[in-house]
């Protein structure tokens, strides 16, 4: 989650609702690029809430409430809804000279709703529990621009699944326990701020550590080795207390995830505590 | 610094907690060793006897003598880390151990072949198993079948393995020298011909025959599975060489009835048009209709024509489940409307149920669900090889007549799937007719002769079979009227298998 170098001032707090629409119709089976007619576009709805709160004007927390559905266009596959994960991310302002400023931000995420992991590409998430680090160096650049790179190691837990046994590549596991492997993501941005109103282009890269491939026609599973490179622009315009932002992204490549286009829309809301 | 390191310990902590439980077995003693074990009624082979191994060499024969030799200075001194590995690993029971990596061949070929450029589903093609489609795509019939056939054969040559073990009463290493010390437990029973190369002998050519692009697989666990119970001074190379060429003689007649079953033409899909007339004639308003698309060739239509084990032709054809419900009747509504409230209010205990149950794509399939929690009854009770083999051979067999048995039913009404009426699924819609339920069939029929093997824990593997019956109804993909005949069906295939196994002298 966060990756900015913007901070709440102190006792000030900002509350987001947020829509997000996601959508494939082609995805990665493994490396090959195709389209499922049984499927036809699978769209992942959310509703988020989100609270970032200024304990001081360099330390400031964020919770995270998703609220999520899926559906398929074509085919009988059942849609999912539920509460997904909720997260909770402490990020600091660590050094700052010059207009060169290093951050740490650690996040903690889990499951706030039984739902069903094993059911992909319905189910609204993986059911891990997540521990997420990331280190962010922003530089202020001429004329309210400034340059955004992170990178960020996401470890995730082991989870239940509802069957107890599968195949992760060529192994049958008996169990019920399904380890989720660790991704890293990294990105970069650049973009144009001033005061609350922003302007930004960003290149996100997704990967994790491990993991399997899809087998040929098969569907995904919660071990698959998922990686994606991701394009986008964000802006966000607040006058006032009252702002709004909104987000375009498109994964230009990736394995064993589909090619979604996201984008959201939130409504923002500063409040003096 | 102190706090990187606290993240650092912590991370590692995580890291170390990723190992996953997965199941884990070791040797064991026998309970029974059953010496009249060579006496029992077996399958597919006229007589214990029917394949010949050669007279032993004596413990007192120099060539005997050089190989007991050859385990003491050779083999043990020189046992490596991966050596052990696989003596645990295959000591757990070679029975066992087949029966696991068969589940999962099937699992890995267990998936539909996709379209291609033009909209046709490729058949998969023996010929050529590793090109796409993959051959064989190991549906639950197939797997049935795959997995029958390889515990028939296991059965079988244990039989004879038992026959000659007694008749020549070879001792085992440790019993003729007592400075061998085996690294896994004596069972006292005699040696010669080794079981667990009789098992592994025969469980490869069943397996290599089932899943043809899993030669170099199968060749290096054979391989190692024989070596095994050499490195663990459990046997010497005479006991196993018998076993291998007793475990292949029995195979081989066994898979002389399998390639005469009638598989080779349990995917005719020209005998469709008919199957839909006579859908039609019996009152089907809407007969099954594939719901993929681009539109599937109904999986196996013709594989109801494929010889049952435990019963024959007439039989089957008297045993089929009656006409359900059809689709202006008040009962074929009520049916429908449970499924509607299903989907709009499915719990997420049922949710759970239908997917522990699911046994899909990329799974061992119902077949192989029933066959694991056999073996883990098998190792519970402490069976001996032979013991193990025949419990499977009963359970499997039953399995592969449910899987016939059943569609013959399918394809004989030909049903409309709860699809068909503008239900989704929350597991996956197979592709071929409703009536009965395979999962019921399936479920019951093991459930029928675990019951009869292990009758203190009949109440929960029935429990089982009802959970696997209604997980079809939970994941919206049956009607009830499917599930409750198809499991009062297969528990009539199961007892064809009980009744059997109460006549084979082993009680």
């Amino acid at each position: 989650m966060p990756h900015d170098g913007i901070y709440m001032n102190k006792k000030l707090a900002c509350g987001a609702l947020i829509y997000g629409n996601s959508s494939w119709t082609n995805y990665w089976e493994n490396q090959l690029f195709r389209e499922n007619q049984n499927i036809g576009r699978l769209t992942t709805e959310s509703m988020t809430a989100m609270l970032a709160y200024g304990i001081t004007k360099k330390i400031n927390v964020i919770a995270v409430v998703p609220y999520v559905r899926t559906n398929a266009s074509q085919g009988n596959l059942l849609g999912q809804k539920g509460f997904q994960d909720a997260s909770i991310w402490l990020k600091a302002k660590a050094y700052s000279t010059h207009g060169l400023s290093l951050h740490g931000v650690i996040g903690f995420s889990t499951p706030i709703s039984n739902y069903v992991p094993d059911f992909m590409p319905m189910s609204i998430g993986l059911g891990a529990k997540s521990l997420i680090t990331r280190g962010i160096i922003t530089y202020d650049l001429p004329k309210h621009l400034y340059v955004n790179g992170s990178i960020a190691y996401q470890m995730r837990s082991k989870v239940k699944a509802d069957r107890d046994a599968y195949l992760s590549g060529d192994k049958m596991y008996q169990t019920s326990q399904v380890a989720v492997p660790d991704a890293f993501d990294a990105a970069l941005r650049i973009g144009y701020l001033k005061k609350d109103n922003q302007l930004e282009l960003f290149v996100e890269t997704f990967s994790c550590t491990k993991g399997d491939d899809i087998r040929r026609n098969d569907m995904p599973f919660m071990t698959n080795d998922m990686t994606m490179t991701t394009v986008g622009v964000y802006g966000k315009y607040q006058p006032k207390h009252l702002g709004v932002n909104a987000k375009v992204s498109y994964v230009v490549d990736g394995q064993n995830v589909g090619q979604s286009l996201g984008l959201s829309l939130g409504l923002l809301y500063i409040i003096n505590l | 610094m102190k706090y990187l390191y606290s993240i650092l310990a912590f991370f590692t902590l995580l890291s170390c907690s990723k190992e996953v439980d997965d199941a884990f077995y070791k040797a064991y003693v026998p309970a029974k060793v059953d010496i009249n074990g060579g006496s029992w009624k077996t399958f597919i082979v006229a007589s214990p006897t029917d394949v010949a191994i050669s007279f032993p060499k004596l413990v007192t024969d120099a060539a005997y003598l050089k190989e007991i030799d050859s385990l003491k200075t050779i083999v043990i001194p020189g046992l490596t880390a991966a050596q052990k590995k696989a003596i645990d690993y295959w000591g757990a029971g070679a029975v066992l151990r087949w029966n696991e990596i068969g589940r999962e061949l099937a699992a890995r070929y267990n998936v539909p072949p996709a379209s291609n450029a033009a909209g046709v589903y490729p058949v998969p093609n023996a010929a050529d198993p590793l090109a796409d489609p993959k051959f064989p795509f190991a549906n639950p019939p197939y797997t049935a079948r795959a997995l029958a056939y390889l515990s028939i054969a296991q059965y079988d040559a244990l039989v004879a393995a038992w026959k000659y073990k007694y008749q020549y009463n070879r001792k085992a290493p440790s019993e003729v020298d007592a400075a061998i010390k085996p690294l896994l437990p004596s069972t006292g029973i005699p040696a010669y011909p080794s079981e667990e190369a009789v098992v592994a002998q025969a469980s490869y050519v069943i397996l290599l025959a089932m899943f043809p692009g899993e030669g170099p697989f199968l060749k290096e666990k054979l391989a190692e599975a024989k070596n095994s119970v050499i490195w663990a001074a459990k046997n010497v190379g005479s006991d196993v060489d018998a076993g291998a060429s007793l475990g292949a003689g029995v195979a081989a007649k066994v898979m002389a009835r399998a390639k005469t079953d009638g598989m080779s033409t349990a995917n005719n899909q020209a005998i469709v048009p008919d199957l839909i007339a006579r859908s039609t004639s019996l009152g089907f308003v809407n007969p099954w209709k594939s719901q993929e698309s681009p539109v599937r060739p109904p999986m196996l239509p013709n594989y109801g024509a494929v010889s049952t084990i435990n019963f024959d032709r007439k039989t089957l054809e008297s045993i089929r489940p009656v006409i359900p419900y059809l689709e202006n009747t008040a009962e074929f509504k009520k049916d429908l409307a449970e499924l509607n409230d299903i989907q709009k209010n499915q719990t997420r205990e049922q949710a759970a149920i239908a997917n522990y149950w699911a046994d899909g794509p990329g799974s061992y399939t119902p077949p192989g669900h029933w066959h694991r929690y056999a073996c883990d009854a098998g190792v519970a009770a402490k069976f001996s090889e032979l013991r193990m083999a025949r419990m499977l051979a009963y359970v499997g067999s039953a399995l592969m007549d449910a899987g016939i048995a059943c569609w013959e039913t399918k394809y004989y009404y030909y049903s409309p799937r709860p699809q068909q009426f503008g239900l989704k699924t929350s597991v996956g819609l197979p592709n071929f007719p409703s009536y009965t339920s395979g999962h019921s069939t399936f479920s019951y029929a093991a459930a029928t002769v675990l019951s009869s093997f292990f009758p203190e824990n009949s109440a929960k593997y029935y429990g089982y079979a009802q959970e696997a019956s209604d997980s079809r109804v939970y994941g919206l993909i049956h009607f009830r009227v499917d599930c409750q005949m198809g499991g009062q069906h297969g528990r009539v295939i199961g007892d064809f298998a009980v009744k059997r196994a109460n006549a084979d002298g082993a009680q």
